[in-house]
């Protein structure tokens, strides 16, 4: 681990860690807000800023070092020519650990949103009864389209924890926790990238931490991501590491029905900002998922069952306006690829590359139906979709332990 | 094995009656409340295995009482019910099990009931 620690500091009440890659241009607003939060409601705490990055080429550090603060900062990389969000997280966590530190907040490096109340809100559960705080801010209904259409249903299903954004990317956790996350060993690729954030919500649950979402008042704003164009790894790494997590931690989740609601922290903030709009390229999203089942046809007949591979041939047939990739067949196809990844029927690079258009297709779905709709209204799809999961839980089970 | 114990809570006498008549025929043990200034110590003294919560009533905002409800007893199970679906849109309303419109049929309320009760006891 690369570091710069200029004020030579040794100890630390509470952490703000921002993960970056080349986020030169946007990472010292964030820096700056996340200093006048931790000097406005920790005021009375030693605290620290740390970048934890991957050897950015683009002037990131210079960007962060340079940005004026009264508190102290730390800068920490990989090595040359390592990356990965989550190589980032275990530099961090070893500091916290190092530092004492008791709170650890984490903010993503290209948020414009940020105020200096998200670090109140994300750091004060801790010092409370809390190890685990997520965000929970109002998103656009086409914003998290991984978030809505897999992570959340099947972290929700499985676990029986409703965690509205378990890979938000901000996020609150103990000194404890940090530890904790240290001694697992399933430090493995997609974890060490994009996997991370699921993994961290993941193992807080079954480590039975204490967890509150905590009410962020404005909403997520960062650079946006068209789903049908800027999907890249992270789509394998997260769907992986919640396979990965279920082959792991079965014996945790296979007695649980339904879900709970989490606590809740930081409402009182007055009105709620609405979130900007996000385009979506739907028919490109369309050309994908019929792109893909072409490419991929025998592979998906191997993978999913009869009657399932025939529903998808069918739904191929149909037009653009009419094209819908209903919730209930969605669930069905996650379990079956869950299934196949854990009993390895092929490489398992190859299942998740033939998952790829079918979340398109789902993604597609999801954005004809509630393209009339209220952000209100598509958030209760949302729910209606994780009824669906849940309801479903059973038919996973069986398949899992066949 | 006991019977599970309900705890409703509405302003509206008719709707009490209703639903623990029809909630007593599912087997259930119905206690009711009107009162939300005392509702904490009910549940206290009570201690029902679930809670059904009006949002609406004249003297009490059954979305404020849920949040006093989830700062003690984090574990119980409640379930929203209300005449309106608009208070879907609050975001305080994601601290409950579940939101139920109502409605002069109750399958739905029932089903959500039990859901809301095999989750708790799963997770025990």
């Amino acid at each position: 681990m690369i570091e710069e620690n200029p004020n030579e500091i040794k100890s630390a009440e509470i952490i703000v860690g921002i993960p970056s890659y080349n986020e030169a241009d946007l990472i010292s607003y964030p820096t700056k807000i996340a200093s006048e939060g931790l000097i406005k409601y920790f005021g009375d705490k030693n605290s620290v800023i740390i970048n934890c990055d991957n050897h950015s080429a683009d002037g990131t550090k210079e960007a962060f070092m340079g940005t004026p603060t009264e508190v102290p900062k730390v800068y920490l990389s990989t090595p040359p020519g390592v990356k990965g969000k989550g190589n980032n997280f275990k530099n961090l966590f070893r500091k916290a650990c190092e530092l004492s530190a008791e709170a650890i907040v984490v903010v993503d490096a290209d948020l414009k949103s940020i105020t200096p109340r998200w670090i109140k809100n994300l750091g004060q559960p801790l010092f409370e009864d809390f190890g685990f705080v997520a965000p929970l801010y109002v998103r656009h209904k086409y914003d998290g389209t991984i978030t809505n259409n897999i992570a959340y249903p099947m972290l929700r299903s499985i676990y029986g924890r409703r965690v509205r954004q378990p890979i938000g990317g901000d996020f609150g956790f103990s000194g404890n926790l940090s530890e904790i996350y240290l001694k697992q060993n399933m430090w493995e690729s997609a974890i060490s990238q994009f996997g991370i954030d699921i993994w961290m919500t993941t193992t807080a649950i079954t480590n039975n931490i204490s967890i509150c979402q905590s009410f962020m008042g404005r909403p997520k704003i960062h650079k946006p991501k068209d789903p049908s164009a800027a999907l890249g790894p992270m789509f394998s790494q997260v769907v992986g590491t919640i396979f990965d997590l279920m082959i792991q931690d079965t014996d945790f989740w296979k007695e649980i029905k339904w879900s709970k609601p989490t606590a809740i922290f930081g409402f009182g903030l007055g009105e709620i900002e609405m979130p900007p709009a996000v385009d979506v390229n739907v028919e490109r999203l369309h050309q994908n998922f019929l792109e893909g089942m072409n490419k991929h046809s025998e592979l998906l007949g191997l993978l999913l069952s009869e009657d399932i591979y025939k529903k998808l041939n069918e739904i191929k047939t149909l037009s653009f306006t009419n094209f819908e990739l209903p919730a209930n067949l969605w669930a069905m196809i996650l379990t079956h690829f869950a299934v196949a990844y854990k009993n390895k029927v092929v490489e398992r690079t190859n299942i998740m590359e033939a998952l790829i258009p079918l979340y398109f297709g789902r993604t597609c779905s999801f954005v004809l139906e509630s393209e009339p709709m209220t952000t209100q209204q598509a958030e209760e799809m949302i729910e209606e979709q994780c009824i669906i999961f849940e309801r479903d839980k059973p038919y996973l089970l069986k398949k899992w332990l066949e | 094995m006991d019977k599970n114990k309900v705890l409703i809570v509405d302003d509206e006498e008719v709707i009490l009656m209703l639903y623990k008549e029809e909630l007593e025929e599912e087997g259930y043990d119905v206690i009711t409340t009107s009162d939300g200034y005392k509702l904490l110590e009910k549940i206290d003294t009570e201690k029902p295995d679930l809670v059904l919560l009006d949002i609406k009533m004249a003297e009490y905002n059954g979305l404020d009482l849920l949040q006093d409800i989830r700062k003690q007893f984090y574990n119980i199970p409640v379930i929203l019910c209300s005449a309106y679906s608009s208070f879907k849109g609050d975001l305080k309303s994601i601290a409950a099990d579940y939101y139920v419109v109502k409605s002069s049929d109750l399958s739905e309320l029932k089903q959500k009931i039990k859901m809301a009760l095999e989750g708790r006891h799963s997770a025990e």
